[in-house]
Parts: C-alpha cells; structure tokens; sequence
C-alpha cells in the first residue's frame, strides 16, 4: 500500500468452500481519486475480488484494505458501508424495497441517518443519476437503464469514497449504455470497475487489470494494454474495434 | 379473477386519508369480530358495511370486483354443502328418478342454508375490508403502519421482499414458460409435460435462491443489520380517531347483537 492508496490488496487469497480458488495472491493498489477497470473472462475472479473488499465474504486478516479498513475483520466490517459502495451485476439485486424512494433510502437510514436527512440524501442522489422525479416509482416497472440509474443513485445516496461496479453495462441497450458512461465519469471518488465491456473502459478509465482464473495477469494503462492483440487473446478477450489497426 | 396487486395510483377518498395506523388497526378489529358472527342477518348487515367501505374508498370497479370473487369461492363449498348436511325444518325437493317406482327427494333445511349464506357474507366481508385496506394505500406505507403497530421489523421486511420479488420471479415464470412454448411446448397431461413443468419449477426455485443470496449480499453491503427503517411518516388527526372509533363501535354492536340472538 503507497502512500496515497485508498484501496489495495496484498497477496489476496480467495477459497471456496468447495475447494475452488477463486482468487490466487493478487496484489494491487488505488490511488485516491483513481478509476481503473478490472477486466477478464468469465469466471476469472472480478466478483469475488468485490465481495471480499466489501466484507460480504468473509477472508484472513491483513489481505486488504479500505480507506484504513480491514474487510476480514468484523468491527471493521460494520463501518465498511460508508466507505466502500458496491453496484452489483443485475440492478434487480439491488432493488429490493417497494419504491425507488424507499430503496435509495435504505442504506443512509441503515447508517442512522434520520427520515429527513434521508430524504435530502436521496434527492441529491436522484439527481445525480438524472432520474430527480423517480422517487415514487416502483423498481419492478423501471426500463433495464432506469434500474441501473437507481441502483447506482441507492449507492451514492451512502455518500462512499470508494465506488466498486460489477458490470455496470449489462442489460443496457446503446443509450442506457452511453447514459451510464456519463453518469460513471460524473461520479466522485475512487471507481473500480469489472467489466467486458472494453469500449466502455477506454472511455472511463485510464488503467487496466487483467484478472484470470483468480490471478492479476496485468496492470497498465488502459489503451497499451488493450491494444496487446496477445495478452488479450490469451485471456479470453478481445482488443476493442477502436484500437484495432 | 387475479391475485396480483400490482402498483398502480391510489384513488383519493376520505379511506385514503385514513391514517395508515388507525385504518389497519380498525379493519384488524372489524374482521375479527366479523369472523365471529353466527347468524345471517348480522353477517349481512356486516356485508352491508364491508360493500360501503369498499364503495367510500372509491377503488375501480373491475379491480375490486375480480379479486372480491377470490374471497368468495372458498365460501361457495360451505353455501353448496351445508343446506344439505344440517338437520332441521326445510323443503323437500323431489328428484326424477329413472327407475320406475323409485321416488328420491332431498331435504334442505333453513339451518344450514342460513349458515352457509351466513359463510358466504363473512367471507366476502372480510374480503371487502382486505381490499380496502391494500386498495387505499401503498403496500409499503400499510407494513410502515403495521411496524409502528409493534408487528417486528424482520417480519416486516421479509414481507416486503417476498411482495417484491414475487412479481419478479412471476416475470421469470412467464419468460421460461414463452421460452418452453417457442421449444413447442404445450401444457398435456403427459410424463413429458409434467417433468418439463416439474424443471421450469425446479430452475425457477434454484434462481430463486440465488437471488435471496445476491439480495442479501446487496443488504449487508448497504449496512442492513436486521432493523426495518422507512422514510413513512404519520401523523393522527381528529378525524382518524373518529374513523376507527365509528368502525370498531360498529363491529362491537354487530358482535353484540348476533350474540344476543338478533332480539
């Protein structure tokens, strides 16, 4: 961990209980601020990297760290919602409560935030999505675009200083797409994004890691990376058509 | 018919003013004591009520009307059977018999008619007060309600997201049973069919699990802990008292009058 690193891990180890390592001594570091994709094909290890830095599966002590905070240990882990905010895979995960108002809602008054405070929370948080009159709509009727937007407004509305998205275009068609790309470099603070989508990467952030059945394979900047026809075939990607010569 | 209660606007009326608390409160009271009425006349007088309830809250005809017909089914059995079962003073209604010189005749007598209509009008009646109750205000805000009611927040929550996820889950039904149809297959009381539909059911129950082990990931990391919080507020007038003090004295002088033998 440098100096001005927020979020890094050392010689980070993930087994299942079935046996399965799904993460095998990866280490990296992010700078504040910083937004860095995590890319890698199916199964490589991106979700399990997440759920181990949020807490929510459970590891050794002293393998990461969080803005300070050690996710494998349990007085840690409670205060981990405000610091780290996680954007899961498929929005209708995260969309649990009756009213988008309601959901945006549950994690500031999970943190004591009071009704009023709450409701300041998730209108700014709305806003910040571009969905400011959502409050009253019901999740189950939202477009897969809207869902995204209110999934991440949910996050934000917990004010973290570490956003982790676990491919935050799926399900989008061109314009959801295009909209959440504005709404991702909109976001403050430091991102970490797992993600296929390689055309969304060069348009958000500005370092790589290439993540493979559990192991950091690389680290670079993005389009140097992206562009190596090799190390993106032998991963199980491809180089993105805007840097194909 | 249907089951489902779908978001859609609340119809403004003085029921959907009603404080969320008092209403639940007073319907709880109001289908308790209808439920203990013995004779017909008090359970129409009480069905009478319950269709004036439903009528104030101003809920569209179509929607109240089909889903009325769900609390009214499971009484019909009841209202076909008991008239036939009970013994008492009745008519004998004579049945043409094919065999010659064989006369059959069934007895139906006023007892058991009148307990079954007396089913019946309690059935409908608690049904009518269900509706008013879902029909008037958001389901979230009436689980606010019942919350501040002292029911347990974890009770509370869990009834949320089954009322969430179940319109989800239906949605997955309905997309595996389109996918099945465009594979060609049609509903038949074959070895096929059921093992096909036993899969669509068995896929249906194992996405669901993983979505209550996503769901739950996505919780603990928003800080959920266990404790239901809302952003419901509510506030008692004058007039929310008197509500539930008009219904409540209502359903203790109907209690109190099928008690005393209708005199």
């Amino acid at each position: 961990m440098t100096q001005h690193s927020v979020l890094s891990t050392q010689h980070l180890t993930h087994r299942y209980a079935c046996g399965r390592i799904a993460l095998d001594d990866v280490t990296f570091a992010l700078e504040a601020g910083e937004c860095i994709a995590i890319v890698g094909p199916n199964g490589a290890g991106k979700t399990t990297l997440f759920l181990r830095l949020c807490g929510v599966l459970a590891g050794k002590p002293g393998q990461a760290n969080v803005n300070g905070l050690d996710p494998a240990l349990p007085e840690h882990r409670k205060k981990l919602p405000e610091v780290v905010g996680v954007v899961f895979q498929n929005p209708d995960d995260q969309l649990f409560s009756p009213t988008v108002e309601e959901d945006v809602a549950f994690g500031p008054l999970n943190m004591g935030a009071t009704p009023t405070e709450a409701k300041s929370r998730v209108a700014e948080a709305l806003n910040s999505v571009g969905m400011p009159n959502a409050g009253e709509r019901v999740p189950f009727q939202l477009s897969g675009g809207e869902k995204r937007r209110a999934a991440f407004a949910g996050v934000l509305a917990m004010r973290p200083s570490i956003l982790l998205l676990d491919e935050p275009s799926m399900f989008l068609d061109p314009r959801g797409r295009r909209e959440l790309i504005g709404v991702i470099r909109a976001l403050p603070g430091t991102k970490l994004i797992a993600t296929h989508d390689l055309d969304l990467v060069l348009d958000t952030c500005r370092r790589v890691l290439v993540l493979d059945s559990g192991r950091l394979a690389a680290d670079g900047p993005t389009e140097t990376l992206l562009a190596d026809a090799e190390l993106m075939e032998k991963h199980g990607l491809e180089v993105p058509y805007r840097l194909r010569r | 018919m249907t089951l489902a209660f779908r978001y859609r606007p609340i119809p403004d009326s003085l029921i959907a003013r009603w404080d969320a608390r008092w209403k639940l409160a007073a319907i709880l009271v109001a289908a308790g004591g209808i439920a203990a009425l013995n004779h017909l006349t008090s359970a129409a007088v009480a069905l009478a009520l319950g269709l004036l309830l439903l009528v104030l809250a101003r809920l569209p005809r179509m929607w109240a009307f089909s889903r009325l017909l769900l609390f009214a089914i499971p009484t019909l059995p009841f209202l076909l059977v008991l008239p036939f079962t009970l013994e008492g003073e009745g008519w004998d209604i004579s049945i043409p018999s094919f065999s010659a010189g064989a006369n059959w005749s069934v007895h139906v007598s006023h007892v058991g008619l009148s307990a079954g209509l007396a089913v019946f009008c309690r059935g409908v009646t608690i049904g009518a007060l269900a509706l008013v109750l879902l029909g008037t205000d958001q389901i979230h805000h009436t689980f606010a309600a019942a919350h501040k009611l002292k029911l347990p927040g974890l009770l509370v929550q869990l009834t949320l997201l089954t009322y969430r996820y179940a319109f989800l889950l239906a949605d997955e039904f309905r997309r595996l049973r389109i996918a099945m149809r465009t594979r060609g297959y049609r509903v038949r009381s074959t070895r096929h069919g059921y093992r096909a539909l036993g899969h669509a059911t068995g896929a249906m129950l194992v996405r669901g699990a993983d979505r209550a082990e996503n769901v739950t990931a996505a919780m603990r990391c928003r800080g959920f802990t266990g404790t239901f919080h809302t952003l419901a507020t509510f506030r008692t007038t004058f007039a929310d008292v008197l509500g539930f003090g008009m219904l409540v004295a209502a359903t203790i002088a109907l209690v109190l009058w099928d008690r005393a033998g209708l005199s």
